[in-house]
């Protein structure tokens, strides 16, 4: 019975061994692109990490395969470069820039990947994107939109959505145009904001637009992000009552603090929001009318449907991996922007080269249905020229869109409306 | 003035809600020595069973803390049974580091079955309502949580310090054997005080859906301050943990409002730092 069971063992062994081999033929021979995804799969930004992974997903499924139902470059025909197929590998920053390093030189050096898409948190995309400009490989940013990214004149870095400094310009636009056209005399601003790269930069660009617009800045907030309470930052806040609050408050911090400042009874008469929570459709449900009459720099919303008719097919394949109630929001959908310039680059590069894909992707100007302008074009430094936003509010939990007055189909409601009359 | 009275009451009520945090640890320790790392664990699985109970069945958080601290008073027993019973047989460090094990473990279950999702609960009783006195606003979530925590916190003290069963449980925090000797069934007492330990953090996450958003990394940060209210008061002491919850609160609201916001838990931390120094032990600890 022994002697049987060793050489059953035996022979198992070999057909394993053999099985493995070939099987490693198999996939040496197979036309593989390794791409991959670098987002905060845990901790307070995990929500938002996950749909910009599906965003990713979704991008792939269509490069990868033939979808004539998708009016977007390269849906009608399967795979890139003669095809190859685009493979991912998923890794978790937690949101931590430490961990975003380290798992960008894993994805690089063990599961050799050709390049990254991510990170989502500005803070997490400045150490892995220097991994991949040190190794000579491209890092495409969809949706970080701290505006020092783009200015360290990195070769391989491309970034599609607009920067923190274009939004800082906008919320000083609009209060502009509210006083001019309103009359309502906003003049004081709040800052609130984490104490990250991301924040700490986009309240610096928010004071420098605001200083250039003439208005005040009165009040500086920054916070630890995962605080278990916001108390002192509102009445910090509510002390210096400013005329509108800028916020950079991500994930669930934005949603502890809309919650505090219903608890503390007070509200700026406009809010305006940078690429935060504000822009994120589950956290706006979550917080159904509380969530109501702020405002932000929108990428895309369901409500531009008319605006980028390319959006609903992909969004159908989007919602098969999210959650059917779940659409694409401003960051994800910069995501799958991102992955589709990249494999648009390599097709029309016509090699895998770094360089001349890197090239390529700064000598043309790209179709891009999921973006807002319709086109991504990038400048020295990796920053999509054409990035655009609009400023919406949410309405009825709905991201209306309310300025530029040429694209707006709602009116601003203004001031917010208080707590105590919702 | 009005705003220092304000903030001053902001850091109370937050405060007494990281007092019953911590006493349930304070009383794990001080009786059996163990560091219940998955203690912030134990408050996001009360604030789950809260949560979805309030979602799904449309239970106030006023009532279903009951579910919640029940929850995890078995959650606690549970974990005595199956872990912690099997690790005091092995060196010091096996209980703390299988704590910590299952503290990883909730949260991935959590994150596996609930998603990274912030679910927050709407239209409570409480939502939205508050007392204003001049220009001092007390929401109601706040307080009535905060209340709440204070009198269990006063119920577990009472019951350490004048029951029969309180006695028991000192005598085991003092010495085993001899509490052996005098009838007391020490390893029942053990899985009593783990399931206190439970019970408190768990109705503190019953109630606290009412005003904050639950998901799967909402302990992390309430169990580390859980630990340093039990190392600033003393290991093992209730009040301690009580006082040093209360100083914690208020020099958070006070020093994120009168110095910055973002330096709230330096000031935290440097307090506890502070009273180390002077007081190794901590401010009752013996």
């Amino acid at each position: 019975m022994i002697y049987f069971l060793k050489k059953f063992s035996l022979i198992l062994l070999t057909f394993i061994l053999v099985f493995t081999l070939l099987s490693g033929v198999v996939l040496a021979q197979e036309k593989v692109i390794k791409i991959g995804t670098l987002f905060p799969l845990t901790g307070s930004c995990a929500l938002a990490g996950s749909r910009c992974k599906a965003a990713v997903e979704t991008a792939v499924e269509v490069i990868n395969n033939a979808h004539p139902e998708c009016d977007v470059p390269l849906a009608a025909q399967e795979g890139i470069l003669g095809g190859y197929k685009i493979v991912l590998v998923h890794a978790d920053h937690q949101g931590k820039p430490d961990i975003a390093k380290t798992e960008a030189e894993r994805l690089f050096n063990q599961e050799k990947v050709y390049a990254i898409v991510g990170c989502y948190n500005s803070a997490c995309t400045n150490p892995a994107s220097f991994v991949a400009e040190r190794q000579g490989k491209i890092f495409m940013c969809g949706c970080s939109s701290s505006a020092a990214l783009t200015e360290r004149g990195l070769k391989y870095f491309f970034r599609m959505a607009p920067t923190d400094k274009t939004e800082s310009i906008e919320f000083c636009d609009v209060m502009e145009w509210m006083n001019e056209v309103k009359g309502t005399n906003l003049h004081t601003i709040g800052i609130i904001y984490e104490n990250t790269e991301f924040g700490k930069h986009a309240a610096d660009e928010g004071k420098l637009a605001a200083a250039e617009a003439g208005f005040e800045v009165i009040a500086d907030v920054p916070f630890s992000p995962g605080a278990t309470n916001m108390n002192s930052e509102v009445q910090t806040l509510k002390a210096k009552n400013p005329d509108v609050v800028f916020g950079a408050c991500l994930g669930g911090d934005y949603t502890l603090w809309v919650r505090t400042m219903k608890q503390m009874d007070w509200l700026p008469k406009m809010c305006l929001n940078y690429c935060t929570g504000y822009q994120d459709p589950v956290i706006a449900q979550q917080l159904g009318d509380d969530g109501n009459y702020f405002m932000g720099g929108t990428g895309y919303s369901p409500e531009f449907a008319d605006l980028m008719p390319a959006v609903a097919a992909v969004e159908n394949i989007y919602k098969t991996k999210i959650g059917p109630s779940v659409p694409f929001d401003s960051d994800s959908i910069q995501e799958a922007v991102a992955t589709f310039i990249l494999a648009q680059a390599i097709e029309k590069a016509g090699t895998l080269d770094y360089d001349k894909v890197s090239e390529t992707l700064y000598a043309n100007e790209w179709d891009s249905p999921l973006s807002m302008g319709g086109k991504v074009a990038f400048v020295p430094g990796g920053q999509n020229a054409k990035a655009m936003s609009m400023m919406t509010q949410l309405q009825g939990g709905e991201y209306k869109r309310v300025y530029p007055p040429e694209l707006a189909t709602h009116d601003i409601i203004f001031p917010m409306i208080p707590w105590n009359q919702r | 003035m009005s705003m220092f009275f304000q903030v001053t009451i902001d850091g109370l009520l937050t405060g007494m809600i990281y007092a019953l945090v911590a006493s349930g640890l304070s009383l794990i320790w001080g009786v059996m020595d163990v560091l219940n790392f998955a203690h912030g664990e134990y408050l996001m699985v009360g604030m789950y069973v809260s949560y979805w109970l309030g979602f799904l069945m449309n239970i106030d958080p006023l009532i279903s803390w009951i579910a919640s601290g029940a929850f995890c008073f078995i959650l606690g027993i549970l974990t005595y049974k199956l872990i912690i019973r099997h690790c005091l047989a092995g060196p010091p460090l096996s209980a703390l580091l299988a704590t910590f094990g299952l503290s990883m473990m909730l949260k991935n279950i959590a994150l596996n079955r609930f998603s990274p999702n912030f679910r927050i609960l709407t239209g409570t009783f409480l939502d939205g309502k508050k007392i204003i006195i001049g220009n001092i606003v007390l929401p109601m979530p706040q307080l009535v949580t905060s209340i709440f925590a204070l009198v269990v916190v006063f119920i577990i003290y009472y019951i350490i310090k004048r029951t029969r069963l309180g006695w028991a449980i000192q005598a085991t925090a003092m010495d085993k054997e001899a509490a052996e000797l005098m009838g007391i069934k020490t390893e029942s007492i053990f899985v009593l005080v783990f399931g206190l330990g439970g019970l408190c953090v768990g109705i503190a996450g019953g109630l606290l859906p009412s005003y904050l958003a639950v998901h799967p990394e909402v302990g992390g940060l309430f169990g580390l301050i859980a630990f340093v209210c039990v190392a600033m008061g003393g290991f093992g002491s209730i009040p301690g943990a009580l006082l040093a919850a209360l100083l914690i609160g208020l020099v958070e609201a006070l020093g994120g409002f009168y110095i910055a916001p973002v330096f709230k838990y330096v000031v935290v931390f440097g307090l506890y730092l502070l009273i180390v120094m002077i007081r190794p032990k901590g401010l009752f600890g013996w």
